[in-house]
């Protein structure tokens, strides 16, 4: 048995420091890149050191004329108010079909559930032209409005952490006297704090680094991260320096998301995990 | 039961919905005036001053006329260096000239702008050059002009711009020497060669020797696809007639030694085999240029359009006149280099400004110091042509003699065909009829030809199935 478990522990061990050096070796060249010159980037080996370490030309370029600040305050903007927008909206749908019964409701689960099916791009033709019908694409609610839609992962989410909640606190709420309204927004709502935290961390994550929707709807002067970091690409050539360069500054606000929120995170994708 | 009905007709909804904003009015081509012409003016027939405080926007691929050519200061530091954005700078001009605002957008591919074609956004009133397929002009571009208006202003150049018999969609006003060498004179001199070798044999003696002094003889920059096309025009040198390509519908073989395409890809397979090309994987195009304009390669089998972006890439304290442009060797029938119209201006379909956008592509038709600066010879009619320099070894050739123009063959019914007969064969997505033979070679190993052979036999049934099945054959 003491053998299984130092056999275990190895097995673990090795496992964890592979899967490790899948994470990091690729960031060693782009943590390297983004402090050569580009004649050092084109003339050396990518696993080569740069010879200046405090080389911040790279940065300041990408940030100049790649206008990442405006990018980085965009991209607040439109997150906040897409995941403000997506999680009241997700827990209050969950709320209803949680907690009541009526006619369609199933027919309801099965319509949000065949949506997994269909993927985003294949119905972005129809989208787009609606979008633009109404004058949307390239302003920020184009992306907003896409990205605050409820989904069924976030449902499932939420109706795991109403399963813990029981229906006697709201009886003992509507007893006294509370509305359906009330008991939601006071009551319950607030007891679906890890529920919505694990929503915002996951989809805002991906929102974050989503390309596809914001370079498809803003083309023009309202862009997120990842759009302006597009930009450097030429058809032909790319300074891949620069582009490093704003790769490692788009990780610093991630970066310290996970610092501040990492025990909300761990909780959280145990919390989805166990569903 | 119900939920299933109800599932059926929400799915029959929305592809009726689908299918109904797909049959959007696109417009087709449809400017002719009933006598064979468009309604197509000439800058000087344009009502100038109802166009004034007007604002046109302009989508370009070439980043680099728009925010400076791409350089290295003396640290080495990549910047753009403004000077060299000339059509920043005609923008510009014509804005004093004529009080029209010319809004200029950088996109990297055509689509980064097909979404706003798509949907007919009047917003976009220029673009260029996208890789497209004739349908697709037709359904995004405002015909420009008849293809007959055109050859009275441009001559023979006018069939080798976008066209489908009838329209121009997307104006060329200037002609360039398409792939041929491009190539660092410092470089070849440092083995003994002062210029590119005029015979096949001579020019691999100095590919020989440039390997053997640790120089990459030619960057190709195969890590993309896209490179693997120029072997067109070279098929071409080798066969001394512009339509290598298309003619490949005469042969049951085209990828055998005994045909043009077939001898011109086992060339660069063999020019492989013996270590020509880079050994190293470029990352970048941008990269490859930089191994052209630093020394470590010293040529590229590409268009004159390389030759001001490798020249900006030398090094401080080099001399950006060392990368030439010239003609390919002869490979058997003499030398050739192809030419053909270039640098082209489409007027979109939705556009709402169309003649403030019809005299900014007319105003930089006649400007050919612009056209010169961007690497192409102006060639309407009544406008002096400025020749660069770049041109002048291929320009001197051909004064000579020693060299043959070949026009860019027209788009007509064999090479349309040819394309489909490529693509039906699974050949034509990604160069794949050139990259899947040329890839059987492993550069670091020494040479076993039998892959390469099997892969001649199965391309050769492939493309010769395929055409059979649709019926085609040389016209």
């Amino acid at each position: 048995m003491a053998n299984e478990t130092k056999l275990y522990k190895v097995v673990r061990y090795v496992f964890l420091i592979a899967a490790s050096i899948f994470v990091i070796v690729p960031l060693i060249p782009l943590i390297f890149m983004a402090f050569k010159t580009g004649a050092e980037y084109s003339t050396t080996s990518v696993l080569e050191a740069p010879k200046n370490w405090l080389n911040t030309y790279n940065f300041s370029y990408a940030i100049r004329v790649g206008k990442l600040g405006k990018a980085f305050l965009y991209t607040a903007i439109i997150l906040t108010v897409s995941l403000a927008l997506q999680v009241t909206m997700t827990a209050m749908v969950s709320y209803v079909l949680h907690r009541f019964d009526f006619m369609g409701k199933k027919i309801v689960m099965t319509m949000f559930t065949l949506t997994m099916f269909i993927p985003v791009v294949a119905t972005q033709n129809l989208i787009f032209r609606m979008m633009y019908s109404v004058g949307l694409v390239n302003t920020m609610w184009s992306v907003i409005i896409l990205y605050s839609g409820v989904g069924i992962v976030g449902i499932y989410v939420m109706l795991n952490q109403l399963d813990n909640i029981s229906r006697e606190i709201d009886e003992a709420a509507q007893i006294d006297g509370a509305g359906y309204f009330y008991t939601f927004l006071h009551i319950i709502f607030p007891l679906m704090k890890p529920a919505c935290t694990t929503m915002i961390i996951i989809n805002g994550i991906g929102l974050y680094n989503d390309f596809y929707i914001p370079n498809l709807y803003l083309n023009r002067e309202v862009q997120t991260f990842t759009v302006a970091l597009y930009k450097f690409y030429g058809s032909m050539s790319t300074p891949f320096e620069i582009v490093a360069a704003a790769i490692i500054i788009g990780m610093i606000p991630i970066m310290i998301v996970f610092i501040f929120l990492q025990k909300y995170i761990y909780n959280g994708l145990a919390g989805s995990v166990k569903m | 039961m119900k939920i299933k009905r109800l599932l059926a007709m929400a799915l029959s909804l929305t592809m009726a919905v689908g299918v109904m904003a797909s049959c959007g009015d696109n417009g087709g081509a449809g400017k002719d005036n009933g006598d064979g012409k468009t309604d197509f003016k000439s800058a000087d027939e344009i009502d100038k001053d109802s166009l004034k405080g007007k604002t046109i926007t302009l989508y370009t691929h070439g980043g680099n006329r728009v925010l400076g050519e791409e350089k290295k200061d003396e640290d080495g530091n990549t910047y753009r260096d403004e000077s060299y954005a000339y059509l920043k700078h005609l923008a510009e001009k014509f804005e004093k000239e004529y009080d029209i605002h010319v809004e200029l957008k950088v996109n990297s591919t055509e689509d980064d702008i097909r979404p706003l074609l798509q949907t007919q956004d009047p917003e976009i009133d220029i673009y260029t050059s996208p890789n497209w397929s004739i349908e697709e002009w037709q359904q995004y571009a405002e015909p420009y002009c008849t293809l007959d208006e055109a050859r009275e202003l441009y001559g023979d150049y006018a069939d080798t711009m976008f066209n489908d018999g009838q329209y121009i969609y997307a104006l060329m006003p200037a002609k360039t020497y398409n792939n041929a060498v491009v190539y660092n004179e410092e470089t070849i001199k440092s083995v003994g060669y002062d210029s590119i070798p005029t015979t096949q044999a001579e020019f691999e003696e100095m590919c020989t020797k440039l390997r053997e002094a640790g120089i990459d003889p030619i960057a190709m920059h195969r890590i993309e696809n896209w490179p693997l096309s120029t072997m067109n025009d070279f098929a071409n040198y080798v066969a001394g007639s512009n339509d290598a390509y298309p003619s490949m519908l005469k042969s049951d073989t085209p990828f055998s030694e005994s045909e043009p395409m077939g001898k011109t890809i086992k060339m660069y397979t063999e020019w492989k085999s013996k270590g020509f090309f880079e050994a190293d994987i470029y990352t970048d195009f941008g990269v490859a240029m930089d191994s052209v304009g630093n020394g470590k390669a010293a040529m590229m089998l590409f268009g004159a359009w390389v030759v001001p972006q490798i020249q900006g890439r030398v090094p401080e304290g080099g001399d950006p006149a060392s990368i030439k442009f010239a003609p390919a060797p002869d490979f058997g029938k003499g030398q050739y280099v192809m030419a053909s119209a270039a640098d082209s201006y489409a007027n979109a379909k939705g556009s709402d400004e169309k003649e403030a956008a019809r005299l900014f592509i007319e105003y930089i038709s006649e400007d050919a110091q612009y056209l010169a600066d961007s690497g192409y010879i102006a060639m309407k009619k009544g406008v002096e042509p400025i020749v660069p320099d770049l041109y002048k070894i291929i320009d001197d050739a051909v004064e000579a003699g020693t060299c043959n123009v070949l026009y860019s063959y027209a788009t007509d019914e064999n090479s349309i065909h040819n394309e489909e007969v490529l693509s039906e064969a699974a050949l034509l997505e990604d160069n794949k009829y050139a990259g899947n033979l040329f890839d059987t070679i492993d550069v670091t190993k020494e040479p076993d030809w039998s892959a390469y052979d099997a892969q001649v036999e199965k391309q050769n049934k492939a493309y010769t199935e395929a055409r059979d099945f649709l019926g085609y054959s040389w016209q």
